[in-house]
Formats: structure tokens, C-alpha cells, sequence
């Protein structure tokens, strides 16, 4: 039971272990944040494309929605395997790092495409005529009507996303990409008590989600505010800052 | 380099694949079911309990929504032996499953629990209401109304993250998967099946709950 353990500690918490761990730790942090960093940015591209309101964009919202209605619904253990195999497959020799990476900025963006879009359509539907009506065109209307409004209700979604495949990418060291579980799974295998290795290794996966979430809750509140206060105001401010010509009343 | 597919291999698998899919389904449902439990007696607990047992409770809620449920599962299923308790792949991922679930739902159920305002429950007192009165016509059909959604999504997400009991041998739809990968090596056509049937099973569980969620708590919600 703790004997082992107990018997392990002292020969475990070494530095060169402890620099591992932290190692293994950044790695994690890395991979999800570039994932769902690039994801972020795809996403508000797939929204854009999604939601263009033209009998043209047709086919390109039916592919963007088959996108986002497939790649949210296949498990990321499979879609890891999935992307391993499919690279190597065709000959791509990519690391297994990048390999991770690939797959969460695949399901990343299709989960943040679907948050996005809500944000969007929280927004009154006058916000969207206003802006016809004034001749903005699409690019004008969704970075200077549509989007500093449902901030607010994008942001603080899409960061526990973030937070979520923080933990996500656990699943990655069944590939062998090296993060913070297949250091674990390292210590175990060579023979340190499995209490210790996979405690250590929850505890350093609590140490990074549990400031995050805080994190996640501190913006929300935040957003909230400023939301609540200024709701009519925030608008009005992105529309004159950014055209001084179209000055708009309340 | 050029990869030949092989299709016709791949699909001779698929009855195998398919109830490995029943095994992914019942279970998700059970441990979902225990979850819910779990789940409700968590968030009561933290909202009428004494100090002691809400500071427990939240603790649980707080340790598993900030931990991945795979290395709790290795936790489990490597550290339980040491205290002489032997449970089989199955049994281990199902407790896993729903002290997981648990813990999201216990976070869902405390959402639910404060969209009852006073303000009503005094209400119901006013019309002279019974305890038994008052949770049946005030509390539940709020708090079921205000959950659901969620609820239905999180049981998507556990079908989603059931795939990782393949790691513990569990022959479910993706344990199934790996057998066959072993055996045929036709990984890229095995796994595009795989994948396919997740989305089409969490595609007929979505409809299901969306339509159960319409017709009995009354939550509307579109499909798309």
C-alpha cells in the first residue's frame, strides 16, 4: 500500500524527475493552447463563411456545416488514431507532437465554430439590419456590429473549451506524444508505485486546470459586467471609433 | 507514397464494430444513471448541507471537473489493487464514468437549484402548497426544465469519452476497433468506420433527447 510509496519518495521527487514533469507540463499547456489557439481563428473564419447570408455561399455552408456536425461528434481517442494513421498513411512524416496538435485544432474548431455561432445569433436581429441599412458590407458588419457585442458570450465558453482540452490532450500519450500522462505512464513502467507516478500526475494535471478554470470565472464575471452596463453603449462606441463618419444616435 | 484503400475488409468487421457500440451504450447509460445520483446528492449536499459536508462535496466536484478522467482511470485501475481491491476493466471504467459524470452534473444540478427563486417557493406556501405539493409543482418541473439542456449535452460528450476505456481493454466500439486494426492493419479505413458510427450514434441520441426533452420537460431545442 503507502509503504512503497512512502519507500519511493525520496529516490522520485528528484530534480531531474521534477524537471521532466515540468517539461511534460509545458509540453501540455503548448499543445493545447496552439490547438485551440489556431482553432479560435479557423472557427471565426467557418462562422464568417457559415453565416454569409447569400444564395452563392450555399454549398460552402452546407460543407462548413457537415464540418462542424462530423468533427464534433467523433471521439477524440479515434480522431488521434485517425490523423496518425491517415498522415503517415500518405507519406507525411509529421511528429507526433504535431500530430497531436492537428487533431485538437480539427475538433477545437469545429466546438468553437458552434459557440461562436450562438454568440452570433444571441444578437438582435435589428443590430444585423441596422448595419444593412447603413451599407456596411459583411466585413464591416461582423468586426464592427456583430462581434464586440457577443464577445461577452463567446469568450468565457470558448476559454472553458480551452480548459477542457487541457485535460483532453491525455489522451494524445496513447500515441506516444510525450505530455504530462505519458510521463506518468513513463514512471510506472519503470517501477514507481503506481499511487505515486499517476498521483503526481493528477495533481500537476489539477495544478493546471483548476487556476485556469479560476481564470475562466474571473473573465466571465468580468465580461459580464461590462455587458450589463453598457449594453447599449458598448455598440455605440465600436460603430464611432471605428467609422467617425456614421455617427448613429443611442 | 500511395496508400490502396481497402473498404471491402474493413466493412466485413462492421457487425463486430456494431456491438461494440451496444457495449459503448449501456455503458455510457449506466454510468450516466450513477452519475446522476452521484450528481444529485453532490449539488444537494453543497446547498443545504452542514460545513463539513458541503466543503466535501464541493472538493469532490472541484477534484474530478479539473482532473481528465483518463489518468483518474489509470489512478484507479492500477492504484485500487494496491489496496487489495481487483475489479474488472468494465467495473473500473464504469466507476470512473460516473464519479466523472457525477461531478459535472452535481456542477449542472447547482445551476438548476438556483433558477428556484424564493420568491415562488413563498408563493407556493401562500396557496397553502405541501412539501410533497411544492417540489412536484414548483421545484421540479424548474429545475428539470432549467438542466435538461445541459444534461443532454454532457451525455453526448460521456459517449464521446467512453472511447477511452479501449485503453483498459473494455471491448467497446473503439476497443473493438483496435482488435481489428491488430489483426487486418487497415487502420485508416477501420478507424473512418469507427468514427462514422460515433457520429451517426450520437447524431440518433441527439434527436432522441431533443425529442424526449420537447414532448416531456417542455425545453425547446432544434435538432440542427
Amino acid at each position: 500500500m503507502f509503504e512503497l510509496a512512502a519507500e519511493q519518495a525520496g529516490m522520485f521527487f528528484t530534480w531531474p524527475n521534477l524537471g521532466y514533469w515540468g517539461r511534460a507540463m509545458i509540453t501540455t499547456l503548448t499543445m493545447a493552447a496552439l490547438g485551440c489557439g489556431f482553432g479560435f481563428i479557423f472557427a471565426f473564419l467557418l462562422v464568417y463563411f457559415r453565416t454569409w447570408p447569400l444564395k452563392a455561399m450555399i454549398p460552402v455552408r452546407i460543407i462548413l456545416t457537415l464540418y462542424v456536425e462530423v468533427f464534433r461528434r467523433i471521439p477524440f481517442l479515434v480522431l488521434t488514431f485517425l490523423v496518425l494513421f491517415g498522415t503517415r498513411g500518405f507519406g507525411f512524416r509529421f511528429s507526433l507532437f504535431s500530430v497531436a496538435c492537428l487533431t485538437i485544432l480539427l475538433i477545437s474548431t469545429a466546438y468553437i465554430a458552434e459557440i461562436i455561432r450562438a454568440g452570433f445569433e444571441s444578437i438582435h436581429p435589428n443590430q444585423w439590419e441596422a448595419a444593412a441599412v447603413l451599407n456596411f458590407g459583411r466585413f464591416k458588419t461582423i468586426f464592427g456590429v456583430i462581434a464586440p457585442q457577443s464577445w461577452p458570450l463567446i469568450i468565457p465558453p470558448a476559454f472553458s473549451y480551452f480548459v477542457m482540452f487541457v485535460k483532453e490532450t491525455s489522451l494524445t500519450s496513447q500515441i506516444g506524444a510525450l505530455e504530462l500522462m505519458s510521463a506518468g505512464k513513463y514512471f510506472n513502467s519503470i517501477g514507481i508505485s503506481p499511487l505515486l507516478a499517476f498521483g503526481t500526475c493528477l495533481s500537476l494535471y489539477f495544478a493546471l486546470s483548476y487556476p485556469l478554470t479560476l481564470l475562466g470565472h474571473r473573465i466571465e464575471k468580468k465580461l459580464k459586467l461590462r455587458f450589463k452596463g453598457k449594453i447599449v453603449k458598448s455598440h455605440e462606441i465600436s460603430l464611432i471609433d471605428r467609422n467617425k463618419s456614421h455617427q448613429v444616435a443611442n | 507514397m500511395d496508400y490502396t484503400f481497402q473498404w471491402g475488409v474493413a466493412f466485413s468487421h462492421l457487425p463486430y464494430l456494431l456491438g461494440g457500440a451496444l457495449v459503448t451504450l449501456h455503458l455510457t447509460f449506466f454510468g450516466f444513471v450513477i452519475g446522476l445520483l452521484i450528481g444529485l446528492v453532490a449539488s444537494v449536499l453543497q446547498a443545504y448541507g452542514g460545513s463539513v459536508l458541503r466543503s466535501l462535496a464541493s472538493g469532490y466536484i472541484v477534484f474530478f471537473t479539473n482532473t481528465p478522467s483518463l489518468v483518474t482511470a489509470f489512478f484507479l485501475f492500477f492504484g485500487l489493487p494496491e489496496f487489495g481491491i481487483l475489479l474488472s476493466p468494465y467495473e473500473c471504467i464504469l466507476i470512473n464514468l460516473a464519479l466523472n459524470a457525477g461531478a459535472f452534473l452535481a456542477d449542472v444540478f447547482r445551476g438548476g437549484i438556483a433558477s428556484v427563486r424564493q420568491v415562488e417557493l413563498e408563493a407556493a406556501e401562500v396557496l397553502g402548497f405541501s412539501l410533497v405539493q411544492k417540489v412536484r409543482y414548483v421545484i421540479v418541473p424548474h429545475i428539470s426544465k432549467a438542466c435538461y439542456p445541459p444534461i443532454s449535452n454532457l451525455y453526448i460528450i460521456f459517449i464521446l469519452g467512453s472511447a477511452m476505456a479501449s485503453i483498459f481493454g473494455v471491448e467497446e466500439l473503439t476497443g473493438r476497433a483496435f482488435n481489428i486494426d491488430s489483426e487486418t492493419f487497415r487502420s485508416i479505413e477501420i478507424y473512418s468506420i469507427t468514427a462514422g458510427i460515433y457520429v451517426l450514434l450520437t447524431f440518433f441520441a441527439n434527436v432522441l433527447l431533443t425529442l424526449v426533452g420537447r414532448y416531456v420537460f417542455r425545453v425547446k431545442a432544434r435538432i440542427f
